[in-house]
């Protein structure tokens, strides 16, 4: 590709990159919000506590001037669009700050019809990366303090936005740990990946936080909310823990963009974005398709054709 | 004259307590989070980080049996659970954060119904608090009415020394007696200087203020501000010592099954649903508003207690970065 031809690889993304990002951030939103060309902006004002970020719907331009970008800005906002969070937004257009790994929830939503294209002004964010969990905060990001998931980031650009803010610049020399993690799971025998997944899944209590900040978690009766009859034990224990790993991991299949935001989220660090990833590993496989790229007409699981292979049916 | 314990003896005691057969509980790594788990020996014992989950789930578990239930020869048979078979429990490292929890829920647990599972198993155990020395920037027990160093909940009360050893003080006569029959690791003395405990970034809550306010602000844009980006998990409520709530469910089959208490959380939607499909509680921003209301003005109209140990956790793991603490400290500032 020659994008990586072309990419500035550096050592650490100091806080000036990420400070000019936020100049453009802001001087979009005032401008969008000033014209009336959007009912509001979703975006990131910062925390409380040093090195830290938060989701924010702003509708005024004295707040769209606070907004910030920085290695904190870790949530995929694209959830804030969504039937799960509705009534939050007004009628009407809005602007949203994206990653590229976000745009790819929104180009996931607009196939799912859940989001029209026209409906969105979209600034998009060139970014470097984000923190991981439990990292030092310091306002520059490296090696050391990168999320896993950007360690091996195909979409550093967001392509299709209405604007980017920032250029592309990207660390130098990251290791693909959840790449190499998958492998190491991938080659142990049955019986021990078995005991992997329980192990770690004994541990989900069921908060459901992974489910509540997915993009395409947006079922108005998720499955695993059903108690009459019971379709997943609702009780945090192995069984049912078990059965709503599996139902989550089967429903967004094909869907999944992989943001990464559910193991972000997870309070009991259950590594949720390998099963993702092997998931979309088998749809890359069986129908060449990979989620979020571009809005489609329907995705592959959502579509019949007659030449698809039915070998499965016995 | 207090008790000095050296950091071996602590974790000899463990030893003793596990061969007396007593459930010892504390924290312990478990793969990459710190959880409050059984501990075998007492070279488990891991006090170098807050648990991710707070040591409630001791007295109130995440998920427990309360009946079981079987159809024999046309006739139900329901059996309940032997509470008597709890073991006898001490809980060994928890900071005033998580100590203190217990002296906040009894007064739920024993109102007008008696929770007997969660008495039962508070009568059946022992808490060995420590004070605490780490801390961060989500932490504000201070402002609660607590402290680093505070005593309510503990039975008995270790002070981290500049030596690695504790001064320890028998707060309770179930702390009395666990000294008195573990003599010989206990030595007498004043001991090293304490450790220094860690500056909170908090300023004091006037929590009567608070209740005041909330008193008055039912309806307030407040709630609505914070719930646009609430996304309504329970992660705040799962991991915190003094949130309660919990559902029932029987599952298995009509005709074998078991009835399970587990644990809820007031930011689900479905928390209110009534069986006719009615939800009093029907966005997000008046779940969060419960959320508040119900820890600092409903417990205390109760209970006279504020339902918060500022232990920090629902901050540091919230999804979206809503932070109670900064939300007291705006009520505050009126
Ligand atoms: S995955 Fe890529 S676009 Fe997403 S936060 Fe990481 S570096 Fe940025
Ligand atoms: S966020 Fe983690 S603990 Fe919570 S339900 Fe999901 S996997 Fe379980
Ligand atoms: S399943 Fe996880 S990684 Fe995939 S879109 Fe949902 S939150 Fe993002
Ligand atoms: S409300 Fe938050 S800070 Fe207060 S006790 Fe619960 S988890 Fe800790
Ligand atoms: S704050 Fe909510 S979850 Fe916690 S005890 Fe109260 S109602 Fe229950
Ligand atoms: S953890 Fe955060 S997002 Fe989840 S319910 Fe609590 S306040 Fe809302």
């Amino acid at each position: 590709m020659n994008a990586k031809a072309n990419k500035n690889q550096v050592t650490s993304i100091e806080p000036a990159y990420y400070q000019a990002i936020t100049e453009a951030i802001r001087k979009e939103a005032v401008q969008i919000l000033k014209d009336e060309t959007v009912v509001g902006v979703v975006g990131y004002l910062p925390g409380r506590r040093k090195g830290t970020a938060s989701p924010a719907l702003v509708t005024t331009v004295e707040e769209a001037e606070k907004l910030i970008f920085s290695p904190a800005c870790v949530n995929n906002l694209s959830v804030y669009l969504t039937k799960a969070k509705k009534g939050v937004l007004k009628q009407g257009k809005v602007g949203i700050v994206a990653k590229g790994c976000d745009m790819r929830a929104l180009a996931g939503l607009m196939t799912e019809s859940q989001l029209q294209r026209e409906d969105l002004f979209i600034i998009g964010v060139v970014c470097p990366g984000v923190y991981g969990f439990g990292v030092e905060r310091t306002g520059t990001l490296t090696e050391a303090n990168i999320a896993r998931k950007c360690r091996e980031c195909t979409v550093h650009m967001p392509e299709g936005s209405d604007v980017a803010a920032g250029t592309h610049t990207e660390l130098a020399d990251l290791t693909p740990e959840e790449a190499e993690e998958m492998a190491r799971i991938e080659a142990m025998p049955q019986a021990e990946r078995w005991a992997f997944w329980k192990e770690h899944f004994s541990r989900c209590i069921r908060c459901m936080a992974c489910r509540q900040v997915c993009p395409f978690c947006y079922c108005e009766q998720c499955l695993c909310d059903k108690n009459r009859p019971q379709a997943v034990e609702s009780s945090p224990r192995p069984a049912g823990n078990m059965a709503w790993h599996l139902v989550r991991a089967m429903h967004l299949a094909g869907r999944c963009g992989g943001c990464a935001e559910c193991e972000r989220v997870c309070p009991m660090d259950i590594p949720l974005n390998l099963l993702n990833r092997r998931m979309a590993q088998e749809l890359k496989e069986l129908y060449d398709f990979e989620a979020g790229l571009t809005p489609v007409e329907k995705g592959p699981l959502n579509e019949y054709k007659e030449n698809d292979d039915q070998s499965f049916i016995k | 004259m207090p008790q000095i314990i050296t950091e071996q003896n602590l974790r000899s005691l463990i030893d003793l307590l596990v061969k007396e057969a007593k459930l010892v509980v504390g924290p312990k790594l478990s793969g990459s989070v710190v959880l409050y788990e059984p501990l075998t020996a007492g070279s488990d014992l891991t006090l170098d980080a807050l648990p991710r989950r707070s040591s409630k789930e001791l007295f109130f578990p995440i998920c427990e049996d309360i009946l079981s239930y079987k159809r024999e020869n046309g006739a139900m048979k329901v059996a309940d659970v032997d509470r008597s078979k709890f073991p006898e429990t001490v809980l060994i490292g928890p900071p005033p954060c998580d100590a203190g929890s217990p002296a906040i829920l009894d007064a739920v647990m024993s109102w007008d119904y008696k929770d007997e599972f969660y008495l039962e198993r508070r009568r059946k155990s022992t808490i060995v608090g420590i004070a605490c020395t780490k801390g961060d920037d989500a932490c504000f027990c201070r402002a609660v009415g607590l402290a680093p160093d505070a005593e309510a909940g503990s039975d008995l009360f270790l002070t981290p020394l500049k030596d690695g050893s504790y001064s320890c003080k028998a707060v309770t006569e179930k702390g009395e007696a666990l000294v008195a029959a573990h003599l010989n690791l206990f030595a007498e003395g004043a001991g090293a200087e304490p450790v220094p405990f860690v500056d909170q970034a908090v300023e004091k809550l006037d929590l009567v203020k608070i209740k005041k306010w909330l008193e008055e602000h039912f309806e307030d844009p407040l709630w609505e501000k914070i719930a646009d980006i609430c996304v309504g998990c329970g992660a705040c409520a799962f991991i915190c010592p003094a949130c309660h709530c919990f559902d029932i469910n029987d599952e298995g089959s009509t005709d074998d099954g078991v009835r399970r208490k587990h644990w809820d959380a007031c930011g689900f939607s479905k928390f209110t649903n009534h069986a006719s499909g009615h939800n009093p509680r029907d966005v997000q921003n008046k779940r969060y508003r419960n959320r508040i209301m119900h820890k600092f003005k409903y417990y205390d109209d109760k209970f006279g207690k504020t339902l918060c140990t500022g232990c920090g956790r629902c901050i540091r793991a919230c999804p979206v970065g809503i932070d109670i603490a900064d939300i007291l400290a705006q009520i505050n500032r009126g």
